[in-house]
């Protein structure tokens, strides 16, 4: 043990921590203000803490306090209390370990060690994701039987058929997948993304598997329980599907547990489809050669980024009366965009003119890459967001139909088109 | 009788595939999202408390006024066909004799307890003298003792039209 291993293996705990557990309430606000602008309404705009608003995110703050000091209610009823207890917490924490195997960069080497940048250093990469959103579907159905209501009976009831029937074509499809990359360990799965195809197009696995891609996105949905198969909670139907009797806390962790899944989903699907945390065109290599361009790049792009950003916010980020402490923060977040932007640029400025040495190097690719990441992740919560307030819900009957009767026989006729290509011509 | 044929979707393959229906959907969606966080003064939310409504129009039924003649002094004569129109029963009138020759009759106490009226405007109607309207736009209206929720005359009378004194 030393003292590099040791702070790298924490920050790497910090960063897992931050995009599943901190994901969780920028994705409840990201939800609320893409619902309200899609619908042509406002969101949640008026929640502050010392006239910050922070564009409404301080609401989800805000929620949460409230979830906290709520009363937790437990209806006379219940008689399997330690279940009932126990259920919101499994899914939680399913949703949550689940994340733990995405790589959100590429191995840092620092003098003559190997990190793998992952919340745990394991091997088992998809086995491991699969494994735990699996299990996330025991504590739905614990929870909905041991809540002693027929609502939460039926909610979790279908959740689980519904869960099943899409955890077969998911597997299958992300069969295919594997024969094309040739190994279960996502590392090794993004470093193949890296790779150009004919030499210009990035080997993206969306491009190398479209209809995995589509039939792997569809039943991640599923998974996640999110519209338009959210006919677990079916709140239009069955009052609120599995947490139906849940309050304070308790349901918060369904809540929390929800996004934290959805973002868990979204972080396999751009792992695996649509190259993680490379670059388009730039990959690791290629970053670590040409960095001190990429430097002045940043140098050039992050100002005039940032001005453009601060109009928008100048522009939008108004509260219609003058008087109020809300229109104070624009004032700030200017200045402290001018501050971030001074720093960034004196550091970029400082190692251009030093020389940043290899270390210096690897430890700057990474943080790229996962700056790269985690932009994706948020495009890809968005487009989760998106589709919720686009598409209806599925009928029981559709949903079923369009599990067993189209998806799977898709993905089955996915491996063996994979398999024929492969080992035809030999790639 | 003429037969109106209703074409029927979904039979065609493009329909069965779902997802130029999915996305044709999702662009349509994508073009509000874009367009309303380009610029948020498209959204025609109002923040309510700071920003009043301004689509009250002359039809609009707010919290009752009691009108002035021309010489300003109170219109009602106190005939009670208001009380008597009222179904819920929440105007309270009681007349006196009026002694400086413009009228007979004037009312001493006219209340209305707004957590009884329904807002019909049952009263407008059926006042003779066009003493009574409900134009002032008041949508809200808020105390902290119900005894508050009754306006006196002189309240009544305090309410200007929101379009201003006609």
């Amino acid at each position: 043990m030393n003292i590099i291993l040791i702070i790298v293996i924490v920050v790497n705990i910090i960063i897992a921590l931050l995009f599943s557990l901190g994901a969780a309430p920028i994705l409840v606000w990201v939800e609320r203000r893409v619902a309200g602008f899609i619908q042509d309404r406002l969101g949640p705009n008026r929640c502050n803490i010392a006239g910050f608003r922070l564009g409404g995110l301080i609401q989800s703050f805000a929620d949460m306090l409230k979830l906290v000091f709520k009363e937790d209610f437990r209806a006379g009823a219940i008689k399997e209390k330690f279940v009932f207890s126990i259920a919101p917490v499994i899914v939680f924490a399913s949703a949550f370990l689940s994340y733990m195997v995405m790589p959100f960069a590429d191995d840092l080497v620092i003098g003559s060690q190997t990190f793998v940048m992952q919340g745990l250093p394991i091997n088992l990469g998809v086995l491991w994701f699969l494994a735990f959103a699996g299990l996330s579907i025991y504590g739905i159905i614990l929870g909905g039987w041991a809540s002693n209501n027929k609502y939460s009976l039926l909610g979790s009831i279908r959740a689980g058929a519904q869960v099943i029937s899409y955890e077969a074509s998911m597997t299958l499809a992300l069969i295919s997948l594997l024969i094309t990359y040739g190994s279960i360990n996502l590392v090794d799965i993004v470093n193949f993304q890296g790779k150009l195809l004919f030499g210009f197009i990035p080997a993206w696995g969306v491009v190398m598997q479209p209809l995995a891609a589509i039939i792997f996105i569809v039943t991640a949905f599923a998974e996640a329980n999110r519209t338009p198969f959210d006919i677990a909670e079916g709140e239009s139907e069955i009052v609120g599907g599995y947490h139906t009797e849940y309050s304070a806390m308790k349901f918060g962790l369904f809540f929390v547990g929800e996004y934290v899944a959805m973002s868990a989903s979204s972080a396999l699907i751009v792992t695996l489809f649509f190259g993680g945390y490379n670059l388009p065109w730039l990959g690791t290599a290629t970053l670590k050669e040409h960095f001190s361009a990429i430097m002045w790049i940043i140098v050039v792009a992050l100002p005039l980024l940032s001005f453009l950003f601060g109009r928008w916010i100048v522009k939008n980020n108004v509260w219609p009366k003058t008087d109020d402490i809300r229109n104070k923060e624009t004032k700030w977040l200017l200045r402290m965009m001018v501050l971030m932007n001074m720093v960034i640029i004196a550091i970029l400025a400082y190692f251009l003119y030093s020389g940043i040495g290899v270390t210096g190097t690897n430890i700057a690719v990474a943080v790229i890459q996962v700056a790269t990441f985690a932009i994706k992740l948020l495009l890809m919560n968005f487009v989760f967001v998106w589709v919720r307030w686009t598409l209806p819900r599925f009928r029981y009957d559709q949903l079923q139909n369009l599990g067993w009767k189209v998806l799977l026989p898709l993905s089955i006729a996915n491996i063996f088109l994979t398999a024929l290509v492969v080992v035809g011509f030999g790639v | 009788m003429g037969i109106k044929i209703v074409p029927r979707y979904g039979k065609s393959f493009k329909d069965k595939l779902y997802l130029p229906a999915i996305f044709a959907g999702m662009k349509t969606t994508m073009s509000h999202f874009a367009k309303n966080l380009s610029d948020t003064s498209n959204i025609k939310t109002e923040c309510y408390p700071e920003m009043k409504p301004q689509d009250i129009t002359q039809r609009y039924r707010g919290v009752h006024r009691l009108t002035h003649r021309d010489d300003g002094s109170v219109r009602c004569v106190a005939c009670f066909m208001c009380a008597t129109a009222c179904p819920a029963d929440c105007i309270f009138i009681e007349g006196k004799e009026r002694r400086d020759g413009i009228d007979e009759k004037m009312p001493a106490v006219f209340k209305i307890d707004l957590l009884e009226c329904v807002f019909c405007g049952g009263c407008v109607e059926a006042c003779p003298c066009d003493a009574i309207r409900m134009d002032t736009g008041i949508f809200s209206f808020v105390a902290k003792r119900r005894k508050d929720f009754v306006l006196d005359k002189e309240q009544l009378l305090a309410h200007k039209s929101f379009e201003g004194e006609k």
